[in-house]
């Protein structure tokens, strides 16, 4: 259950967001209110924490920050906004971490280079985190935040290999930055007028560009959607915060790929090529939870592809019930549409308090053990003497399902089956998503056939790697090589992991 | 030819009859725009004096004001708020100026009309008026002139106001000017710098905002 990765404290999932403007600078668009209002759409990717970084773009122009802890709402007031005043800027939403939110663990980090000044916003969790600092630090680099982060801004202040015989080569650092590292990272990261957008050559996090319309342009009218309308670029973990700032998906960032957005326009300078021609790795758990359900990524929409898992469920483990539910809310359109493909009505049986989320931090035992009361409440009537069944995303630990089949059966539901939308977990995530020791796993402390009765269900089951894949992969365009990390279901890594 | 006003009022709160009083005016000359005429007063002591006072010929009649000013507030989705300046060759002074838009009072025209209108001719935007001043002296040590002031508001997000385009008349050359409200009194030192004059109201408009920045934020009229 996707909220037993919550509530357990431990997940490494952000949001990163950039803008630059268009046309004459100073520029009249508001740059740092844009960038607030992307990371307001980022923000169900991260609500711990969150920073902004601005500049005017110049060479040796300031970079302005503000970074606090909570809900974007809450850190940036008005005055904040007109401080940030700039021609462009990128920021930064994180979830919850160890060691809490002291502001320089925020992000976005600024350093000074021989260049100048650089800020990084960073998705992901290095692979190699270890070995990379130990090298670093034996390289007399001086650490100050314990992140990963940190490690890949030290390295873009670091000479490439090739020299800079002209100057500044950005897209040689970053692409010697990219050599010490593998995977995983989605970027975004400003110097002077411009903007990079990285990503890893696996493309393990998603990363995205789009194109600021004017508002007239998003309201209908087709002769304003040319190019000279344009007012600015943005990049994005997700396109779902286009909508808000008026722009539209341009494309996503290739994995392995460096990006540069300047007033000139967008430019792709390379694609870093993985190691051995391997497969790339989008998370699949992007598609599965993570990400909003109205973002596109790879070319489709987040929902159709959790329609088609719900379908795919009903294919490969069909029920015969009276009434086919979700648990609120990532469940939902697999729910819905595998309700759809039995012919059995879907309807609510659990209402969430949208109150206790993504933040809720879990006190002592005696109060964990009402948690998921705290969080859900049964709509009994919609339940009583039939049988229920109910499509959840994924179980991890699987502590908070089996109070949900207990509140439903004590309202008195006849029978509650159970269907995961996702394989069982059983191997641990080094790219970011903090998964649980394997033995705390409990798809590999139960056994499927098992599953069920422990958890109190009169029938429990998964979606198949196959078939998740499958659902996945099946809207596609097929013009460029496709590939997601399915490691914490089958225990193969993208990467070799002896470092 | 001389014209007679009837004599001023004593005001209800008791002011003394020893207010100052009109007499006659004498119109000196006149050209196609502007008339200069002698006004005989009274002073409080009851002396008769005179004063020399420039007026326009196209005086509308009744309370209506000589001229209309328009205050512009650009708005745009995601944008700072701008007002837009006017920026022309005056012979008064064999200099460029910068001022609001603005414009003299057609006969059979409302003051909103008219700030509508000078406001498109002028800059190509269209804009809806939110607020107006009573009629107020243009420069009252000299002239009868008055002007009153509209505020409107332009939404930059409307098709119509996307790439605005003017419409002078013959003889009108006005560069328009889109400058951003929290930078004006900036951008009018700079213009000032560089050897433009600066409309005198545009800048007290300015460097009110610039006073009362410290205590309450102004707040552009919604």
């Amino acid at each position: 259950m996707a909220t037993a990765i919550e509530d357990y404290g431990l997940r490494e999932a952000c949001g990163v967001f950039g803008c630059i403007a268009n046309g004459p600078w100073p520029t009249l668009l508001d740059v740092p209110q844009i960038i607030s209002l992307g990371l307001v759409g980022l923000q169900h990717r991260g609500q711990e924490s969150a920073g902004i970084v601005t500049s005017q773009g110049q060479k040796g122009s300031k970079f302005v920050q503000k970074k606090g802890g909570g809900l974007i709402s809450s850190i940036f007031s008005e005055e904040d906004i007109s401080k940030l005043k700039g021609n462009l800027g990128i920021g930064h939403t994180r979830y919850s971490t160890f060691g809490g939110s002291d502001v320089s663990n925020i992000q976005p980090f600024v350093v000074e280079t021989l260049h100048g000044l650089i800020a990084v916003a960073h998705n992901g969790e290095l692979v190699n985190s270890g070995p990379l600092k130990q090298k670093l630090l034996r390289h007399g680099v001086g650490l100050s935040t314990g992140s990963d982060s940190e490690l890949i801004m030290q390295l873009l202040t670091q000479m490439p290999h090739c020299g800079e015989p002209n100057g500044a080569n950005w897209v040689g650092r970053i692409r010697h930055m990219m050599e010490q590292t593998p995977t995983s990272y989605s970027l975004a990261i400003m110097h002077q007028g411009s903007i990079f957008a990285v990503r890893d050559p696996l493309g393990n996090r998603p990363l995205c560009i789009g194109k600021l319309l004017p508002l007239a342009a998003c309201t209908g009218n087709v002769s304003l959607q040319a190019d000279d309308s344009c007012e600015g670029w943005v990049v994005s973990s997700e396109s779902c915060s286009f909508g808000a700032i008026g722009a539209r998906l341009y494309r996503d960032v290739m994995p392995g790929e460096i990006v540069e957005l300047s007033r000139e326009g967008v430019k792709s300078h390379c694609v870093v090529a993985r190691p051995e021609a391997s497969l790339p790795a989008l998370c699949i758990f992007e598609y599965v939870y993570f990400a909003r359900p109205d973002s596109i990524l790879e070319g489709q929409m987040v929902y159709e592809v959790r329609k088609r898992c719900g379908k795919q469920l009903a294919i490969e483990a069909p029920a015969e019930v009276d009434i086919v539910s979700t648990v609120p809310e990532s469940a939902t359109p697999a729910a819905i549409a595998y309700a759809c493909a039995l012919g059995i009505p879907y309807g609510e049986v659990l209402c969430k308090n949208r109150y206790v989320g993504r933040t809720f931090i879990q006190p002592s035992s005696r109060l964990r053990k009402l948690g998921v009361a705290m969080k859900f409440g049964v709509l009994s009537e919609n339940i009583l003497n039939k049988r229920v069944l109910i499509v959840d995303d994924s179980i991890v630990r699987g502590n908070t399902m089996r109070p949900i089949i207990q509140m439903l059966k004590n309202a008195g539901a006849k029978e509650v089956h159970v269907r995961i939308a996702s394989p069982p977990i059983k191997h641990p995530c080094y790219m970011g998503i903090n998964i649980p020791t394997r033995e705390e796993l409990v798809a590999n402390t139960v056994s499927i056939q098992d599953m069920a009765q422990y958890f109190g269900a009169d029938s429990l089951h998964y979606l198949s790697v196959e078939g998740l894949v499958k659902a996945v992969q099946s809207g596609i365009k097929q013009d460029h090589t496709i590939g997601h990390c399915v490691a914490c279901l089958t225990g193969n890594y993208p990467v070799n992991l002896d470092w | 030819m001389p014209s007679e006003k009837a004599a001023g009022e004593i005001s209800e709160n008791g002011t003394s009859s020893q207010s100052s009083t009109f007499i006659k005016q004498e119109d000196l000359a006149s050209g196609k725009w502007l008339k200069l005429s002698n006004v005989y007063y009274a002073d409080p002591t009851g002396r008769q004096r005179v004063w020399e006072v420039t007026s326009r010929t196209t005086k509308v009649a009744g309370d209506l004001p000589d001229a209309v000013v328009i205050i512009p507030i650009l708005r745009r989705n995601l944008h700072y708020d701008c007002t837009i300046l006017v920026k022309q060759f005056r012979p008064a002074f064999c200099k460029y100026t910068i001022e609001f838009p603005a414009g003299l009072l057609d006969p059979n025209e409302t003051v909103e009309t008219c700030a509508k209108r000078e406001l498109k001719e002028e800059t190509g935007y269209t804009g809806v008026v939110k607020h107006s001043t009573p009629a107020s002296a243009l420069d009252g040590g000299m002239s009868n002139s008055t002007a009153q002031f509209l505020t409107v508001q332009i939404d930059g997000d409307l098709p119509e106001n996307q790439n605005p385009e003017q419409k002078s008349d013959e003889g009108e050359f006005i560069e328009v000017l889109t400058v951003p409200m929290d930078e004006l009194l900036s951008k009018l030192n700079e213009y000032s710098t560089e050897g433009m004059v600066v409309d005198s109201r545009l800048y007290m408009y300015a460097l009110a905002m610039e006073h009362t920045k410290g205590m309450v934020q102004p707040k552009t009229p919604k």
